[in-house]
């Protein structure tokens, strides 16, 4: 009975252990260990504050409170999501600001990745720190799951 | 949790060691002494089969994958590296231990810092079933344990043709597979079916064929397949495969191998304590 008993037990071991194998997201978020593949993640994360690598917050520029907004582009919370998602960008033609479902295809995407298609410079544009290799990857991800309002 | 995975396997470990190790025992008293000619070893060239560890007996096993593709360049450069022997390797060692009659449990590590807990229950035999079923249960950790799990549930079912060898197919569903959160990807699990068989071609000489499609979930490149030959002398099982990944050990194999352009040589060689 015992030796019946004995594989059921490690089998059920085995069941739990799995429930807790993941990867951590925020080992991958870096200096943004709260952020998620959300648009009020984004928001909370990279839009309205710093990170602890001293990269600025975009609605330091792309705000249209007291300031003309830097590429005509707001990110405020509320804003952000109709003016990003299937929207043409004001300085490339042809190019939409995020494409859902379609990273590559989110000017977004390339001028935070500093794409040498992009019009203007390399966002944010004060030189860098730029956002983390783990932090786009994470934003490219909402892109991905199509851009939802969530 | 990683404190309570460790902690569950090394108490597994450390209770196999307890166990009071077998006194000289005869075929008569424990069958599982005796050669089994249809599965001689406890692997092909990286699924497991259903040959049963005798309780107390140990078995130890080293493999190697070299990481040159057999169709790198033209044929004389292949000989001058002896097909690919003097090129890098993945090396496998792994030592099993007979815990009680029917089951084993073992560890693996590969070059590769992954380090894979093991264990196997034999749930019938096909001397009173149509076939052998044995239930597996692995974890593999990468980076000597540290960083990545993925632990494996499965089910080995093993029909032995005579004296002629044995067939396999084995469903087994292997956890966090991806190496990126769950939250960044669309499959971090992979559900393969393992399918193989080991030939008796001649008294002590076997070809071994394996191929691990995977059914869903994660399947990066392609499933990993082996061929080989293989001779038994004694307590030892010698092998030279030919592979198109270098996987050895659950996780390993459920991620694929490379693609089917690309072949690797590489060997097995087992040993049985008893």
């Amino acid at each position: 009975m015992a030796g019946r008993v004995r594989p059921i037990v490690l089998a059920a071991v085995l069941a739990v252990a799995a429930a807790g194998c993941d990867e951590k997201l925020s080992d991958v978020a870096g200096p943004t260990p709260d952020l998620a593949p959300t648009l009020s993640s984004i928001q909370r994360e990279i839009f309205n504050t710093t990170d602890s690598s001293g990269r600025i917050a975009c609605i330091q520029c792309h705000s249209d409170n007291g300031r003309i907004p830097a590429g005509n582009l707001v990110l405020l919370e509320g804003r952000s999501y109709a003016q990003l998602v299937g929207r043409a960008s004001s300085f490339k033609a042809g190019a939409v600001l995020v494409v859902p479902n379609d990273p590559d295809g989110s000017y977004m995407i390339h001028k935070v990745e500093g794409r040498s298609d992009v019009v203007g410079q390399r966002m944010p544009r004060t030189g860098g720190p730029f956002l983390t290799e783990g932090q786009i990857r994470i934003i490219r991800r909402w892109i991905e799951q199509g851009a939802q309002n969530d | 949790m990683k404190y309570f995975v460790r902690g569950t396997l090394l108490a597994l470990t450390l209770g196999a060691m307890t166990v009071p190790m077998a006194s000289a025992q005869t075929a008569d008293e424990d069958p599982d002494l005796e050669v089994n000619v249809s599965q001689p070893d406890f692997n092909l060239a990286a699924l497991p089969t259903n040959l049963r560890l005798p309780k107390g007996r140990f078995a130890f096993r080293v493999t190697h994958r070299f990481a040159r593709p057999l169709g790198e360049g033209d044929f004389g450069s292949l000989l001058e590296d002896f097909f690919g022997f003097d090129s890098g390797a993945q090396i496998g060692l792994e030592l099993r231990y007979g815990l009680f009659r029917g089951a084993q449990v073992g560890i693996n590590r590969t070059s590769d810092r992954t380090i894979q807990f093991f264990g196997q229950y034999d749930v019938k035999s096909q001397q009173s079933f149509p076939m052998g079923v044995g239930v597996w249960g692995s974890v593999d950790g990468t980076n000597n344990f540290r960083d990545s799990y993925s632990p494996a549930l499965g089910v080995v079912l093993s029909r032995e043709l005579g004296e002629f060898g044995a067939v396999y197919a084995e469903p087994i569903w292997v956890n966090n597979t991806n190496a990126e959160p769950s939250e960044l990807v669309d499959d971090n699990s992979t559900l393969m079916l393992g399918l193989g068989t080991r030939l008796r071609i001649r008294p002590t000489v076997y070809v071994t064929a394996e191929v691990s499609p995977r059914l869903t979930g994660y399947a990066p490149g392609d499933a990993l397949v082996s061929f080989g030959l293989e001779k038994r002398a004694g307590g030892h099982a010698f092998s030279i495969n030919f592979s198109n990944g270098f996987g050895t050990t659950m996780a390993q194999v459920a991620r694929g191998g490379t693609s089917f352009d690309d072949w690797y040589i590489g060997f097995n060689i087992a040993r049985k304590f008893y």
